[in-house]
């Protein structure tokens, strides 16, 4: 009696032990989302939206991935950090989903990094390109990105402000946000890389009405040309700061404020250089034609110009592709499985050729040779090639 | 010297918004002694609609003046609505529960019916900055804070030269007594809390072309405008002006001679100090309640 109760209780513990030990297979068909879909930002979440709906239909009109139609369910941080980690630990605990995304704000994706990795599920930026999101030290790391990697546009910025400099005094304006912090550290490496002298480094907070006091200090120490890290709407303002104080120069800018600048600040953006992974505007390639014109009839736009972030839009529609090949390659809807897939998929997307899209030294898809350099020009933001400034 | 200029005149403009916000909190508070803490929002709601019905192809000229009136209208709601059935006296806290959740519920709608985006209200005014000095500003930022003084005066006069103000006064100084001598007290709440969405609305107005209208634009000015209502004593209208003037100019100085980090660290330290040393504010008058 004795043995059989030993018996039975091994038993019951192995089985418990054999249970837990059982990966999880039954990861849902869905991609998950973390999006500013309310707040100054929300004009970004739609463009992910546009661009990771049209890809699922496509894919989901070929019959989906291994049988299954794949489905998007975004959930609002309204660029908190906080809410973000939320929303990490809803996809990946109560919905299933197979991976997640992430949207607009650099500071969203960096606090999600451990809620990820407790969870081990993929998660890829089509966005937020603040370096430490996929340079995060995880072994294995499920950080992946299919956007701007800000090391690279750094890089990219300080030699483009070389380049466009007369006095060869170059100064960086910047949020007060884990993406304009974060980009500091990578700016100086990349001038220290280039030679390029950077005689000022200013910041500001997201809804300063004011920028004269930083733009006053640039202006004294020579500063000809400003790389410029903001959104949209502090843009605005340091354009009227400048022409407040009569304070004149370049701007070579991250790709925080391609929406609606052109439309608060009209002229006053003009040839303000923004540096991008993907423009809508101009000509396009036949296939890049025909998802745009899915975007353009799906969501009943009149033009180009209203898919406010183009990169966003084209980075999550090659980001569904992307995984969609990781989970054919995988084999099953597995986390982990999936993760490691990522590393064998070549593809041929809007923004670029992905071969491999990711290897594990390297988890930022979009190669800064792919980059675009683009311009405001009243009113509108276009290939640089486009417009005066490419000259 | 220019940047010195320069610093003054850039904190008298966001100083006046701050003294226009902090008015509302005033007017409110010398009736019932109690605030709307969503009296930021009412600057957004003001600017909002103004933009709405521009859209809807109402002349500014019209839609300004219609902006304005149905923020009073919020106000007057909110009073009905929000206040009076929570205000018991002086240890009632349920108002602001209810005023700051309503001001949340106005955002989130006005987030989904308007959009996240900002947008630019045009003003004429907003073109080309003038030179003060070596310093610049648009013509259009000088009626912030001359709109603030002007407020000033027009407020000064209402109390002291109108029936209507006395009444106001008689309030907030003995409501019991008041009541007793006819002056319908729950009239004049809804009347200072309709007077101070409007001043709301105005300022949402006037400051929407040199900030950007968004659903969240009010927020930080309100917060401000309470402070700067707080440390200069909330009974003291000229004290207010003057509190909300030298916050703004404060500021800017602390960001043009220091840094932006530094602003809201001096810039709420100097007001925590200032409280510490007067706690009824620069200002205010210490009240004495005879039992």
């Amino acid at each position: 009696m004795r043995f059989q109760s030993i018996h039975a209780l091994l038993g019951s513990a192995g089985l418990a032990l054999a249970l837990g030990a059982m990966p999880a297979f039954a990861n849902k068909p869905c991609i998950g989302a973390s999006l500013p879909i309310t707040g100054p930002t929300a004009w970004a979440a739609d463009s992910i939206r546009m661009g990771a709906e049209v890809a699922i239909a496509e894919i989901n009109a070929k019959g989906g991935v291994l049988g299954q139609r794949l489905s998007f369910v975004a959930y609002d941080d309204a660029g908190q950090p906080p809410r973000g980690v939320d929303n990490a630990r809803r996809i990946a605990e109560s919905d299933g989903c197979i991976a997640m995304f992430g949207g607009w704000h650099s500071g969203v994706a960096l606090a999600v990094v451990e809620p990820v990795h407790d969870a081990r599920i993929p998660y890829i930026a089509v966005i937020s390109a603040g370096t430490r999101i996929t340079e995060n030290d995880r072994k294995p790391n499920y950080m992946f990105r299919v956007s701007m990697f800000d090391r690279w546009q750094a890089l990219a910025l300080v030699r483009k402000s070389k380049e466009v400099t007369k006095t060869g005094n170059i100064g960086v304006l910047y949020e007060d946000t884990g993406w304009g912090q974060g980009a500091v550290p990578d700016l100086k490496a990349s001038a220290s890389a280039e030679g390029a002298k950077v005689v000022g480094y200013e910041v500001f907070k997201w809804d300063d009405r004011d920028m004269t006091a930083q733009l006053i200090r640039l202006r004294d120490a020579g500063v000809d040309t400003i790389i410029l890290y903001s959104r949209d709407l502090e843009a605005n303002q340091i354009l009227r700061s400048m022409q407040r104080i009569n304070y004149t120069a370049r701007i070579v800018s991250a790709w925080g404020n391609t929406g609606t600048l052109g439309e608060l600040a009209g002229p006053l953006a003009n040839g303000m250089i923004v540096l991008q992974t993907f423009t809508w505007m101009g000509n396009l390639q036949p296939r890049q034609k025909q998802v745009l014109d899915s975007i353009m009839s799906r969501y009943k736009l009149k033009s180009p110009e209203d898919i406010k972030h183009g990169s966003g839009a084209a980075n999550a529609y090659d980001a569904v592709y992307i995984l969609a090949e990781a989970i054919r390659t995988a084999g099953a809807y597995d986390r982990t499985r999936v993760r490691d897939a990522m590393y064998k998929v070549s593809h041929q997307g809007i923004v670029q050729r992905y071969a491999p899209a990711f290897t594990p030294e390297r988890h930022n898809a979009i190669l800064p040779e792919n980059y675009v350099w683009t311009a405001w020009h009243n009113g509108r933001i276009l290939p640089i090639a486009q417009t005066p400034y490419g000259k | 010297m220019t940047a010195i200029v320069q610093y003054t005149l850039s904190g008298l403009v966001i100083g006046g918004l701050y003294a226009i916000v902090a008015l509302g909190f005033y007017i409110m508070w010398s009736a019932v002694r109690a605030v709307n803490f969503a009296h930021g929002d009412t600057l957004m709601l003001g600017s909002v609609l103004s933009i709405a019905l521009m859209w809807a192809g109402v002349p500014l000229i019209v839609g300004i003046p219609l902006a304005i009136a149905a923020s009073a209208v919020f106000g007057l709601l909110i009073e009905r609505i929000a206040v009076r059935p929570l205000n018991h006296g002086p240890s009632s806290v349920g108002w602001m529960l209810s005023t700051i959740a309503i001001g949340l519920m106005l955002e989130a709608f006005v987030t989904v019916t308007f959009g996240a985006d900002p947008r630019s209200l045009p003003s004429p005014l907003m073109g080309t900055p003038i030179s003060i000095a070596g310093a610049g500003i648009f013509p259009h930022e000088l009626l912030v804070p001359a709109s603030a003084v002007a407020l000033l005066a027009l407020l000064d006069g209402f109390y002291r030269s109108t029936m209507l103000g006395r009444a106001m006064r008689a309030i907030s100084q003995k409501p019991v007594a008041a009541g007793l001598m006819g002056i319908d007290v729950r009239r004049m709440a809804l009347i200072s809390f309709a007077a101070a969405s409007a001043l709301g609305a105005f300022a949402g107005i006037l400051a929407a072309p040199i900030i950007q209208v968004s659903a969240t634009m009010g927020l930080l000015l309100g917060l401000k405008g309470f402070l700067v209502a707080i440390i200069a004593g909330m009974s003291n209208a000229r004290g207010i002006v003057i509190t909300g003037f030298a916050y703004g100019v404060l500021e800017r100085f602390i960001e043009g001679f220091g840094n932006t980090a530094l602003r809201e660290v001096l810039g709420f330290g100097v007001m925590i100090l200032l409280l510490l040393m007067f706690p009824n504010g620069l200002f205010g008058q210490r009240e004495v309640n005879k039992v």
